[in-house]
C-alpha cells in the first residue's frame, strides 16, 4: 500500500497529464468518429458545434432549454432542464475542477500553445494583483449573459439570435470545429445588428484567444463562466484540494507554478479547502510543493496525491530543464 | 439604558432612508394614524355604499391589506403590516387604561386564531363564494373583529388579543421567520444593562435583549416602541430565514399554520379553481364527493364542491405531512413529536413565496388599476388609468419562478433543521426524502394541474371568477331586457343566439307590431339590407345603462379592443357621446353613429373568402398554399404554421386548394369535387376531406409522426376531346425534434401513388437529414413520373413568387434539373434569414391515347400537376468568412502589437550594480 503511494506521490504528474489532456481531447472532439456520445451536460467546452463531438458542453443545450417560452420554462418543461442539470452535476461531483484541468479540450489547446511558446523560448506574462482581482469577475458576468440572455429571449425581450448569445462570443465555436476540418463557424453574420455584432465579438474574441494563450497560461479559463458555474458547485464534489496550513513555509513554489495565479495557495494557511474560483485542480502545486502532506488531492476525504519531499525532488530533478525556459 | 451606540453595518437604524422609515416615531406615528384613519373610513364607506360601486373598500382590504401589502412584506421585511395594524395601534391604548387582566389558560390558545383563519374565513369563502367579497360583508367583517379585539384588549393585558385570538396573529408570526430582518439588540450593552427598558417600554411584555440568544423574536410586532426606549435595540439585515437554520424553542401552533394555510390556500385553489376549470373537474373526486351527498342532503346556498375541494384539500395535505413526518421519525428512531415539530419548519416557504408571485401578477393585471381607481372612487376623484400589464404577457410569467424557489428553499431548511437533529448520517439520508413529503405533495400539485389542463383543456368560460374569461357582451340575466315574447325570447330571431350572452350587442326593431330582438347588429342589417324587411323604431342596448336607446341617435364606438359578435369589428353602443369617447379611449375604436356602423356591418356580408370561391373549370392549374388566400394584407401574413404546437396534441396542417383564373386573379374553390389522398409518413394512403365551410375549401391532416406527408388532389374532365388530369401535391415534413427521431431513408425519399397518374418528386438528395430544407443557390431535381414510370419530356417550370420562372423538359430519367434563383435582396439591415422564397413546379405532359374516362371518350390526356416549395437564402447572402477572418486577424494583430510594445517598453536596461566592498 505504501509503495503504491509512494510511486504515485512520486510521479510525474505533467506526463500523465499531457496524455490524459490528449485522450479526452480525442474523446471530446473526435469522438463522434468512433459513435461515442456522453450525452450533452458535459461541464467542459466540448463544443457542440463540432459535429463529430463525443459528449456536448453543457452551455448550449441548457440556453436551448432556457430559450423557451416562460410558462412553458416552468411549467413540466423545468423537468427537463433539471434532468439536464442533474446530468452536468453528476459528471462535475467525480472530478470537480480537474473537468479543466484535465478534460477540456479548449484548456487542452491552451496547454499546447503555451507548450509551443515555450519552445520559442518567449516569455509569459503575468497580471498584477489588483488587475487579478478585477479580471476574474467577468467570468460570473458571463454566467450571467448564458443564463440571462435565453430567458430574455424565452420573454420575447430579445431577438432569437440572443438564444446562444454566449455561444456566439465563445471562441470554441470557432476553434473546436476546425479540427475536423469545418470553417463554418468563421463567418460573420450579417443578419441582424445584434447577430453582426455577436458573431464580431466571437471572432475577436476568437483573435484574443490566441494572442492571449500564447502570452498568458491558460488565458481563457481566467474569463471561463463554466468555471464559474463549477466553482458554485464545488463544495459537493468528490476530489478535493487541501491544504494543511500548519505545515506551510509560505515559500511561494506552488503559486510560482499554478497556471492561473492563484495567490491564495501560497499565502492563506486558514482555509482547508484551498480550491479557489479560478482553479483547475492542474495539482501542478501538488507536484511543487516541497513539505511533507501540505497540499494533497482527496477523494471522499481519502489523499490520493500528496505532496512528499520525496517526490518533490525527483521532480526537481526532471525539470530542471524545463524550468530554465519557463 | 443606551444613548448612543456604534451601530454595525448591516444594522437597518444606521441607514439615512431605511433607518427614518423604521425608527423615526414620529412619522411611525403618523403612520399608524393614517392607516387607521384609512381603515375607519374604508369601514364607513363599506356600510355607506354597499352596492358594487363601492370600490375603495374592496381596493382597501382586499387589494392592499391582504394580499399585496401582506404577502409581500411578511416573508421579505417581517411582520412590518402587524407594527401599523389599526388593531394593534388602537389595543395598545386600550390595554393601557383597560382592566389588565390575566387571560385565562382556556384561552392562551393559539389554535383559536387558526381556527378563525381556516374554518372562519377560508371554509366560509368556499362554502359561500363572494359572501365577504362584497363591500358590504367585507365592513361587517372588520367591524365585528374590530369590537372582539376591543373588547378583548379592554379585558385583558400584554396584547394578548394579538397572539391568541388575531386569525393571522400565529399566521404573521410564522411566516416572518423567512424574512431578512432581525430585532435584537447590541449584546455588549445589554449584558451591563439592569433597567431592561426595551421590556418595560414593549407593549407584549416581551423580552428584546432576549431574542438573539433565544434565536426567536417570539411575538415582536416591530412596533419599534423598544427602538424609541433604547438605543441598544437594533434591527438588522440577516440571511433570509436564517433563524430556522439553528435550533430554537419550536411552536407548534406555527407548524400547523404551515400546514392548515398551504391546505386551504394554494391546494384547494390548485383543486378547485385549477383543475376545477378544466375539462376533466367533473371527474375529481370532491365533484363526485359533492354529487353523491347531493342527493341525502339539501345543501342551501352552500357551494358543495367548493367546500369538499376545501376539505379533500386538508385531508390531503396533513396526511402527506403526517405520514411522511411519521415513516422520517420511524426511521430516524426518533419521538415523532420531535421530528414534526422540528422539521416542519421547513414548510414556510412554500405557501408564502408562491402567494407572492399570484399578489404581484394580479398586482400588475387588475389590482393596479382596482386600487387606484377605487382610491380615487373613495375620496370623490374620477381616475382612470389602464392596467400594468395583461393576462397572458409572456414577462408575468418570471413570477412562477418564485414557486420553485419556494420549494428548493424548502427543501435547504430541511436540509439544514435535518442536520441539527441528533442522529445517524446514513438515517437521516433515507429520512430525508420522507420528511420531505409535503414538499413533494406541494410540487405534484402543481404538476398535476399543469397535466390536467395541458391534456384536458380548459373548461369554456375558463377563469370565470377573475373576469378574464367571462365575456364582455354578457350580462346576468336579470339585467337584461327580452322585449319578444313567447318561447323563443331569449334568442336572436335570426340567427337564433342567446341574446343574454351577447346582451350588450342586443338590438331590437318593429315589424307589423312585433318586437324583433337581435343579437348584434350583423343580423339587424341582414333583415333591413339584405332581405329589405320594413323595420321601424330600430334600438340598441346602452352599454352603459344596459336599457334600449334609440338606435339612430346612439353613440356607436366601432373597432374597439372589446370582443365583436358576429363580426370581426366590434360595434358597441352608448346614450352620452362623453361615455362613448372615454369607452374608446379606454378600448381604442371609433366613435361613429348608427348609419356608420350600419354600413360597417354590412361588409361582413361581402368578405374576401366569399368573392373568391369559385368552381374550378377543366383547364385550371390548381395547386396548394397553406396561406389563407382570403387572408388580408398583414393579418394572417405569417401563415403556413402549423396547428398543435403544445405537448399531448398530435399538429396537424391546413391547406388551401387555389387556382388561377384567366383574368389571372387567384381563385380558392368553392367546393371540391376531385379526389383526396394523402401519403403519410409511414408511406399508407389514405383519403382526405374537405372542410365543411361555405367559402374557400381546405384540406386538413394530422401528422402523427416524423416524416414526409404528401396530400394529392386528382382530378379528371373532358373538355373537346380532351382529358385534363389536373394534380396538385403538397408535400410537408413534420419534425418534432426529438433526440430519438430516426431518419430512416426508406420512407423519407420520395414516393409515388398509384391513385396519382401523374406526379413529379423533388428527389433527395445524399445526406438529407430531419433539417433538410432547400437554399437559394442549390440544385433541386425533378422527377416525373407517370404511371409510376419515368417520363421523358414533361415540361416542369419553377416559377417563384418574384415573378421569375424556367421551363425544362425532363431528360430520359425523367429529371428536370433547376437552380434555386437568389431572389432576396432586402436592405442589409432587414435581412431576415429564414425568409421564405415561395414557388411552384408545374409540369404538364400530353399523352396522344385515346380512350374512355367514366364512360366519357377522349382522344388524348393532358396532364398537370403542382408542386409548391419554399426555400430560403443561402447562408453566403449573409455571412461573410471574409469579414469574420478580418475581424480575427486584426484583433490579433493589434493585441500582439499592443504586448510587444508593452513589454519593450517595460523592459528593463541590463544595469551592472557594483557594491565598493571598501565602504
Amino acid at each position: 500500500m505504501k509503495k503504491i503511494r509512494d510511486f504515485i506521490n512520486r510521479a510525474d504528474i505533467s506526463k500523465f497529464r499531457f496524455w490524459l489532456q490528449l485522450f479526452f481531447f480525442i474523446l471530446f472532439v473526435y469522438g463522434g468518429y468512433f459513435s461515442i456520445n456522453l450525452g450533452n451536460s458535459i461541464p467542459v467546452f466540448s463544443c457542440g458545434y463540432d459535429r463529430e463531438v463525443g459528449g456536448m458542453c453543457y452551455f448550449l443545450p441548457l440556453q436551448h432549454q432556457l430559450a423557451r417560452p416562460l410558462d412553458v420554462l416552468l411549467s413540466a418543461a423545468s423537468i427537463s432542464v433539471l434532468i439536464g442539470f442533474l446530468t452536468f452535476l453528476l459528471w462535475f461531483i467525480v472530478f470537480n475542477k480537474a473537468w479543466c484541468g484535465y478534460a477540456c479540450p479548449l484548456g487542452t489547446m491552451q496547454d499546447w500553445i503555451t507548450g509551443l511558446r515555450k519552445r520559442m523560448g518567449i516569455n509569459y506574462s503575468t497580471y498584477t494583483q489588483p488587475q487579478f482581482n478585477s479580471l476574474k469577475k467577468i467570468k460570473y458576468l458571463l454566467l450571467a449573459l448564458v443564463i440571462l440572455a435565453p430567458i430574455g429571449v424565452g420573454l420575447g425581450i430579445l431577438g432569437g439570435e440572443w438564444r446562444t448569445a454566449f455561444c456566439e462570443i465563445c471562441p470554441g465555436r470557432m476553434i473546436t470545429p476546425l479540427f475536423v476540418g469545418d470553417t463554418s463557424q468563421w463567418s460573420l453574420d450579417f443578419s441582424t445588428k445584434s447577430a453582426m455584432v455577436l458573431t464580431t465579438l466571437g471572432l475577436m474574441f476568437t483573435g484574443l484567444f490566441f494572442v492571449g494563450s500564447f502570452v498568458k497560461k491558460r488565458f481563457f479559463c481566467f474569463f471561463c463562466p463554466m468555471s464559474a458555474m463549477h466553482y458554485i458547485f464545488s463544495d459537493a464534489a468528490l476530489i478535493k484540494l487541501r491544504k494543511d496550513g500548519d505545515k506551510c513555509t509560505k515559500c511561494g513554489d506552488c503559486y510560482n507554478v499554478c497556471d492561473m495565479q492563484i495567490k491564495d495557495i501560497a499565502d492563506d494557511v486558514q482555509s482547508t479547502n484551498i480550491l479557489r474560483d479560478d482553479c483547475i485542480l492542474c495539482m501542478k502545486c501538488v507536484a511543487a510543493c516541497p513539505e511533507d502532506d501540505v497540499l494533497h488531492v482527496d477523494i471522499l476525504n481519502m489523499p490520493v496525491f500528496t505532496s512528499t519531499k520525496g517526490g518533490f525532488v525527483k521532480r526537481m530533478q526532471m525539470d530542471d530543464w524545463e524550468k530554465k525556459d519557463d | 439604558m443606551v444613548n448612543f451606540i456604534k451601530r454595525d453595518n448591516n444594522d437597518i437604524y444606521s441607514k439615512p432612508i431605511m433607518g427614518f422609515l423604521f425608527k423615526n416615531q414620529k412619522f411611525l406615528l403618523t403612520l399608524k394614524i393614517v392607516v387607521l384613519a384609512l381603515f375607519l373610513y374604508a369601514l364607513y364607506f363599506g356600510f355607506a355604499h354597499t352596492g358594487k360601486d363601492n370600490t375603495f373598500t374592496y381596493a382597501l382590504f382586499w387589494g392592499i391589506f391582504w394580499s399585496l401589502f401582506m404577502v409581500v412584506t411578511l416573508p421579505t421585511f417581517g411582520r412590518i403590516f402587524c407594527g401599523i395594524c389599526p388593531h394593534g395601534f388602537m389595543g395598545k391604548y386600550i390595554t393601557k387604561y383597560g382592566l389588565q387582566k390575566k387571560m385565562p389558560k382556556w384561552m392562551q390558545n393559539r389554535y383559536i386564531g387558526l381556527f378563525l383563519l381556516v374554518l372562519g374565513w377560508w371554509g366560509i369563502y368556499y362554502m359561500f363564494p363572494g359572501l365577504y367579497r362584497t363591500p358590504l360583508g367585507t365592513a361587517t367583517l372588520f367591524t365585528v373583529m374590530t369590537l372582539i379585539s376591543f373588547v378583548v384588549y379592554f379585558v385583558y393585558r400584554d396584547m394578548s388579543y394579538c397572539k391568541y385570538i388575531c386569525p393571522i396573529g400565529t399566521l404573521t408570526r410564522a411566516y416572518s421567520k423567512l424574512s431578512f430582518t432581525w430585532l435584537g439588540t447590541y449584546k455588549s450593552a445589554c449584558n451591563e444593562c439592569k433597567t431592561f427598558e426595551c421590556a418595560t417600554a414593549c407593549p407584549y411584555n416581551l423580552k428584546p435583549f432576549t431574542f438573539d440568544s433565544r434565536n426567536s423574536m417570539t411575538d415582536c410586532t416591530l412596533c419599534m416602541d423598544c427602538s424609541s426606549a433604547c438605543e441598544a435595540v437594533s434591527f438588522k439585515y440577516k440571511k433570509p430565514s436564517f433563524s430556522l437554520f439553528s435550533k430554537f424553542q419550536t411552536l407548534k401552533a406555527e407548524v400547523w399554520a404551515y400546514i392548515l394555510i398551504l391546505a386551504s390556500i394554494p391546494i384547494t385553489m390548485a383543486f378547485h379553481h385549477g383543475i376545477g376549470r378544466s375539462n376533466a373537474a367533473g371527474d375529481m373526486i370532491w365533484s363526485t364527493t359533492a354529487e353523491f351527498f347531493k342527493g341525502y342532503i339539501s345543501f342551501g346556498s352552500i357551494d358543495p364542491i367548493g367546500l369538499f375541494a376545501f376539505l379533500y384539500a386538508i385531508l390531503f395535505t396533513v396526511s402527506a405531512a403526517v405520514v411522511g413526518m411519521f415513516i422520517a421519525a420511524k426511521i430516524l428512531n426518533k419521538n415523532f413529536k420531535d421530528v414534526f415539530y422540528n422539521l416542519g419548519y421547513s414548510y414556510a416557504p412554500l405557501f408564502i413565496l408562491g402567494s407572492i408571485a399570484h399578489s404581484l401578477e394580479t398586482f400588475f393585471m387588475r389590482g393596479y388599476k382596482q386600487i387606484v381607481e377605487g382610491f380615487g372612487h373613495g375620496f370623490g376623484f374620477d381616475i382612470d388609468v389602464t392596467s400594468l400589464a395583461q393576462r397572458g404577457d409572456s414577462w408575468l410569467h418570471i413570477f412562477d419562478l418564485l414557486k420553485w424557489v419556494a420549494i428548493i428553499w424548502a427543501l435547504i431548511i430541511l436540509y439544514k433543521r435535518m442536520k441539527l437533529l441528533d442522529a445517524d448520517k446514513m438515517r437521516k439520508i433515507i429520512a430525508y426524502p420522507f420528511a420531505a413529503s409535503l414538499i413533494i405533495f406541494f410540487l405534484s400539485v402543481n404538476m398535476y394541474r399543469g397535466y390536467i389542463i395541458d391534456t384536458y383543456g380548459r373548461a369554456s368560460g375558463g377563469h370565470g371568477s377573475h373576469g378574464a374569461g367571462a365575456m364582455f357582451q354578457s350580462v346576468s340575466k336579470d339585467k337584461a331586457t327580452l322585449l319578444q315574447s313567447g318561447k323563443d325570447k331569449g334568442s336572436c330571431i335570426v340567427c337564433g343566439m342567446n341574446l343574454v350572452k351577447f346582451y350588450k350587442t342586443n338590438h331590437a326593431a318593429h315589424l307589423n307590431d312585433t318586437t324583433r330582438q337581435y343579437c348584434s347588429i350583423h343580423c339587424l342589417a341582414e333583415e333591413k339590407n339584405l332581405k329589405k324587411m320594413p323595420l321601424s323604431d330600430l334600438k340598441v342596448v346602452d352599454v352603459k345603462s344596459l336599457k334600449f336607446i334609440d338606435a339612430k341617435s346612439a353613440f356607436y364606438v366601432v373597432g374597439s379592443k372589446k370582443k365583436p359578435t358576429m363580426s370581426e369589428v366590434s360595434k358597441y353602443a352608448f346614450t352620452n357621446e362623453k361615455d362613448a369617447i372615454k369607452f374608446s379611449k379606454r378600448n381604442k375604436g371609433k366613435v361613429l353613429n348608427f348609419d356608420e356602423a350600419l354600413k360597417i356591418a354590412m361588409k361582413d356580408f361581402d368578405t374576401p373568402a366569399k368573392r373568391m370561391a369559385k368552381e374550378v373549370s377543366a383547364t385550371d392549374i390548381v395547386y396548394f398554399t397553406d396561406k389563407n388566400p382570403a387572408a388580408r394584407r398583414g393579418k394572417g401574413g405569417h401563415g403556413g404554421h402549423i396547428h398543435g404546437g403544445s405537448r399531448g396534441e398530435i399538429p396537424s396542417k391546413k391547406v388551401w386548394p387555389v387556382f388561377i383564373n384567366n383574368s389571372g386573379r387567384l381563385n380558392c374553390i368553392s367546393n371540391i369535387r376531385s379526389e383526396l389522398f394523402l401519403l403519410d409518413a409511414n408511406l399508407e394512403v389514405t383519403k382526405a376531406k374537405q372542410s365543411r365551410g361555405r367559402d374557400c375549401k381546405t384540406v386538413s391532416f394530422r401528422m402523427p409522426d416524423n416524416g414526409y406527408y404528401n396530400l394529392y388532389y386528382v382530378d379528371g374532365n373532358i373538355q373537346d376531346d380532351t382529358l385534363y388530369m389536373t394534380t396538385a401535391k403538397y408535400e410537408h415534413m413534420r419534425f418534432n425534434h426529438s433526440n430519438d427521431a430516426i431518419y430512416d431513408n426508406e420512407n423519407m425519399s420520395a414516393h409515388s401513388i398509384k391513385e396519382v397518374p401523374f406526379d413529379i418528386l423533388r428527389v433527395r438528395e445524399k445526406g438529407e437529414t430531419f433539417y433538410h430544407r432547400l437554399y437559394a443557390g442549390e440544385k433541386v431535381r425533378i422527377k416525373a413520373i407517370l404511371n409510376s414510370e419515368p417520363i421523358e419530356g414533361a415540361s416542369v417550370t419553377l416559377s417563384t413568387k418574384t415573378g421569375w420562372s424556367k421551363t425544362i423538359k425532363t431528360d430520359k430519367d425523367g429529371i428536370a434539373t433547376f437552380v434555386l434563383l437568389k431572389d432576396y435582396f432586402p436592405e442589409w439591415n432587414k435581412f431576415d434569414r429564414r425568409h421564405k422564397n415561395n414557388f411552384l413546379l408545374t409540369a404538364t405532359y400530353t399523352q396522344n391515347s385515346a380512350g374512355e374516362y367514366l364512360y366519357e371518350p377522349y382522344k388524348k390526356i393532358k396532364h398537370t400537376t403542382t408542386y409548391p416549395s419554399v426555400y430560403y437564402p443561402n447562408d453566403s447572402a449573409y455571412s461573410s468568412y471574409a469579414y469574420g477572418l478580418l475581424a480575427a486577424i486584426i484583433t490579433m494583430l493589434l493585441s500582439g502589437v499592443a504586448i510587444y510594445w508593452y513589454r519593450k517598453r517595460n523592459q528593463q536596461p541590463f544595469k551592472e550594480v557594483r557594491f565598493d566592498e571598501k565602504d
